[in-house]
C-alpha cells in the first residue's frame, strides 16, 4: 500500500485530510506536515522519516512549487521510492484514498496528476445563473 | 553589483523571497551563498528550479561570492541570501560592503531561543549578529515587504545573552 504525505503552509494539509476523512472515512498511512516555524533541515528530516516508514512507496503532495515545502521534500526524497506532486487539491487526495491499494506508485502518481487538473474548471454560466 | 537586499534565511529560496521580496524589489539576480549547496550540483538544481525564469540565479561558495563582489563591475541589482548570520559576517569581513542586512528566516531549532517574533538564535548566531552590528551593518527583522520591520539592536542581543 502506497503511503501519502501532504506538506503545506499553515494547517492547509491537516484540514484537507480532515475533509478527506469526512468523505472517505479514515485513510491509514495518509498524514500531513506543516512547514510552520520549521527550518529546511528540520522539515526535510521529518519528511525523510515518513518516507523511510513507507515500504511500498510514498506519494508526497505539496501546496506550491518553489516553496520550502517542495524544496524540503526534494532534498528529503533523494534516492527514495517516492513521487512528488505539487499544487495539491482535494480531488487528488480523494482519488489517492480510492486508488492507493490498486495501483503501484508510478501509475498512481500519473493518475492523480490528471485528476488534479481535471478538477479545475470554470462552471460555464447558463441563462439561469445570470438571474 | 548592488545588493537590493541581503537576507539571512535558513530556507534560502522560497515563497517569502521569490513571491514576497522579488515582486517588490524586482532584482536582476538572486545570489545564494552557501558552501555545501554550491559544492553539490544536484542541490544547486533543486534550489535554482524554484526560481521563476526571469531572474538570474547564481549559487556560489563564500569565496566565490566575495570574489564576484570584488571583481564584478556590472550594475546587477542583486538579492543576496545566506543561510546563517555566520556566513553573512564572513562575507562582510571578506569585503562585501553591506549597509543593512535583513534577518529574515531564522527558524526554531534545538538550542535556539526567540530573539524577535519568529527569529530564533543560538549563542553562535548572536555572536555573529553582534559582530555584524560592530562592523557597522544595520540589522532588521522582517519576513516579507508588508510585514513590520523590527530593528535588531545590540541591546536586544545583550538581553538575550543574559
Amino acid at each position: 500500500m502506497v503511503h501519502g504525505l501532504v506538506i503545506t503552509h499553515g494547517d492547509l494539509g491537516r484540514e484537507m485530510l480532515r475533509v478527506v476523512e469526512l468523505v472517505m472515512g479514515p485513510v491509514p498511512g495518509l498524514t500531513a506536515l506543516s512547514n510552520d516555524g520549521a527550518s529546511l533541515p528540520e522539515l526535510s528530516e521529518r519528511i525523510g522519516s515518513v518516507a523511510a516508514a513507507a515500504e511500498e512507496g510514498l506519494l508526497v503532495f505539496t501546496d506550491d512549487f518553489g516553496g520550502s515545502c517542495t524544496t524540503a521534500a526534494r532534498l528529503a526524497l533523494r534516492g527514495r521510492q517516492a513521487r512528488l506532486l505539487t499544487g495539491v487539491n482535494l480531488a487528488m487526495l480523494l482519488e489517492f484514498a480510492a486508488w492507493r491499494d490498486e495501483l503501484p506508485l508510478a501509475e498512481l502518481s500519473g493518475r492523480l496528476v490528471n485528476t488534479g487538473r481535471e478538477a479545475i474548471s470554470e462552471v460555464v454560466p447558463t441563462p439561469g445563473d445570470t438571474g | 553589483m548592488e545588493a537590493v537586499l541581503a537576507r539571512i534565511d535558513d530556507r534560502f529560496i522560497h515563497g517569502q523571497v521569490v513571491v514576497g521580496w522579488c515582486r517588490r524589489l524586482d532584482p536582476d539576480r538572486l545570489l545564494l551563498c552557501n558552501d555545501a549547496i554550491a559544492a553539490d550540483p544536484w542541490q544547486c538544481s533543486v534550489y535554482a528550479s524554484s526560481v521563476p525564469p526571469r531572474y538570474r540565479v547564481d549559487i556560489l561558495s563564500r569565496e566565490a561570492t566575495a570574489a564576484l563582489w570584488r571583481d564584478d563591475r556590472g550594475t546587477d541589482r542583486t538579492l543576496l541570501l545566506t543561510g546563517s548570520p555566520a556566513d553573512m559576517l564572513w562575507l562582510v569581513q571578506a569585503g562585501v560592503a553591506l549597509a543593512e542586512v535583513n534577518v529574515g528566516g531564522m527558524h526554531a531549532a534545538a538550542g535556539k531561543a526567540e530573539l524577535l517574533p519568529g527569529v530564533y538564535a543560538d549563542a553562535a548566531d548572536r555572536r555573529a549578529l553582534a559582530d555584524l552590528l560592530a562592523a557597522g551593518v544595520v540589522l532588521f527583522a522582517q519576513s516579507v515587504p508588508g510585514a513590520p520591520r523590527h530593528p535588531l539592536t545590540r541591546d536586544l542581543l545583550q538581553e538575550a545573552t543574559t
